[in-house]
């Protein structure tokens, strides 16, 4: 079955279709990103293993969309960040503010009760 | 390394001065470490053909640069809708008639060849560059200013819904507006007929007048369009709607009298004058000079004839084939 879907030539629909899925697809991630890099920094991280860590539970994220990311957050107030040396390199090492760890519980909420109403609709 | 480098050297030029150094090194820190992570993988120093593939995933200089820098438009979203409505009926109402009527009038009339020989020609669309310069330039920047102080000034978020306008239905025809040019087809009729205006010969105020032979035909034709148009008003009152019958009869009706009006423009209309007081040389000169001014208008009948038709053509297809 997979075969046969997969050898059939792809049509213009199906290419729109494709393209309407990846758009939504990546709103949908794009609206999850910044509660995930919240609960990842409970732990501390540096850019290169924070996105390491996403990408291992699924939630691979390029790099020019989480320093910006990650740069907006602190400037928010809910991370603060630190440059240290590691393995003969500055790297810069982000973790949880206080305000972002109150923050991270509500939206943890926020968040389970939009999958309770999604599911809810489903 | 000095490909990864020049990629970093490349991105830091568009970056915000005083953020350049600490996002360029934690960026540098980022790929150099997914480099070591290949590296380790494959056991040897990548070479810049294997560089290239990380670097063109990270995206172009300009774009990674471009998410750090906060998200800005000379026009935002709010006024945008107004903006586009304003320069779109600038362009349709005016700047593009504008163009028509200079392409109608360089296309049908030799005179104004004649008096604009080579460059000149495009010299006399210099007005019209101007209009949509200055049209263009002074509507941005009214609305970049008001894109700045409207969250200030409350434009766009203090609203009433009951003065919101109307729905307006164009298939609609007001009967105010079809009494109204109905009244003046009669008394413009009444008026012409009770002048015998379909004679050649006419005297006002010790002034002869002496028309075209073709005036009487012109004067006839007139009159049929005048009580077409009297029998479209008749029907619009009847059923104030247009429809594709109602919109197709006032197409014919426009039609027919613009063409009329050319043809009665281009038919050296006045043919001979006389008063008192007045030479035989300056007579003639005055009927030239008359017939001259009716010919060379003649073009501007067939012009606004034109946009007319558009018009009229463009609601007999809003209407369909079903009304």
């Amino acid at each position: 079955m997979y075969a046969i879907h997969y050898m059939s030539p792809s049509t213009s629909t199906d290419t729109q279709n494709d393209d309407r899925f990846e758009n939504l697809r990546q709103e949908l991630r794009r609206g999850s990103l910044p509660l995930a890099v919240l609960a990842a920094l409970r732990t501390e991280h540096y850019g290169y293993t924070l996105r390491k860590t996403l990408a291992d539970h699924g939630m691979a994220i390029d790099e020019g969309t989480l320093y910006p990311l990650l740069r907006r957050l602190e400037t928010q107030g809910l991370l603060v960040s630190q440059w240290r040396e590691e393995d003969k390199r500055n790297k810069r090492f982000y973790r949880l503010s206080p305000d972002g760890k109150l923050i991270l519980k509500q939206l943890l909420i926020e968040w389970k009760s939009i999958h309770e109403s999604l599911e809810d609709i489903f | 390394m000095a490909l990864v480098d020049r990629y970093l050297h490349a991105v830091k030029f568009w970056l915000p001065r005083n953020q350049k150094d600490d996002i360029i090194a934690e960026l540098s820190e980022d790929i150099r470490s997914q480099i070591e992570d290949q590296e380790a993988a494959i056991g040897h120093k990548l070479t810049d053909a294997e560089v290239e593939p990380i670097l063109k995933r990270c995206g172009s200089p300009m774009a990674v640069a471009g998410r750090y820098l906060p998200q800005q438009s000379l026009i935002g979203p709010a006024l945008f809708p107004i903006y586009s409505v304003i320069i779109r009926s600038l362009v349709l109402y005016f700047l593009l008639p504008w163009m028509l009527v200079w392409l109608g009038v360089t296309i049908f009339s030799p005179d104004f060849r004649a008096d604009h020989p080579g460059a000149a020609l495009f010299a006399s669309l210099k007005p019209w560059w101007l209009a949509c310069t200055y049209s263009l330039f002074f509507n941005t920047l009214i609305f970049a200013v008001l894109d700045r102080s409207q969250a200030r000034l409350h434009l766009v978020n203090d609203w009433n819904p009951s003065a919101l306008p109307a729905v307006r239905d164009r298939d609609v025809i007001s009967r105010g507006s079809t009494i109204f040019q109905l009244t003046v087809v009669v008394a413009t009729l009444a008026t012409w007929i009770q002048l015998d205006a379909f004679r050649s010969v006419f005297h006002i105020f010790g002034t002869t007048l002496t028309l075209s032979s073709r005036w009487p035909v012109f004067f006839w034709a007139l009159v049929v369009v005048s009580l077409a148009g009297i029998g479209l008003s008749c029907l619009t009152l009847s059923n104030p709607r247009w429809t594709r019958f109602t919109a197709s009869f006032r197409l014919g009706i426009d039609c027919y009298s613009f063409a009329l009006f050319y043809w009665l423009f281009r038919s050296n209309m006045l043919q001979s004058l006389s008063a008192s007081g007045l030479s035989f040389a300056d007579a003639a000169n005055f009927v030239r000079s008359f017939n001259q001014w009716t010919a060379s208008s003649a073009i501007w009948v067939l012009i606004i004839g034109a946009l007319v038709a558009f018009f009229d053509v463009r609601r007999i297809l809003r209407v369909g084939p079903t009304a």
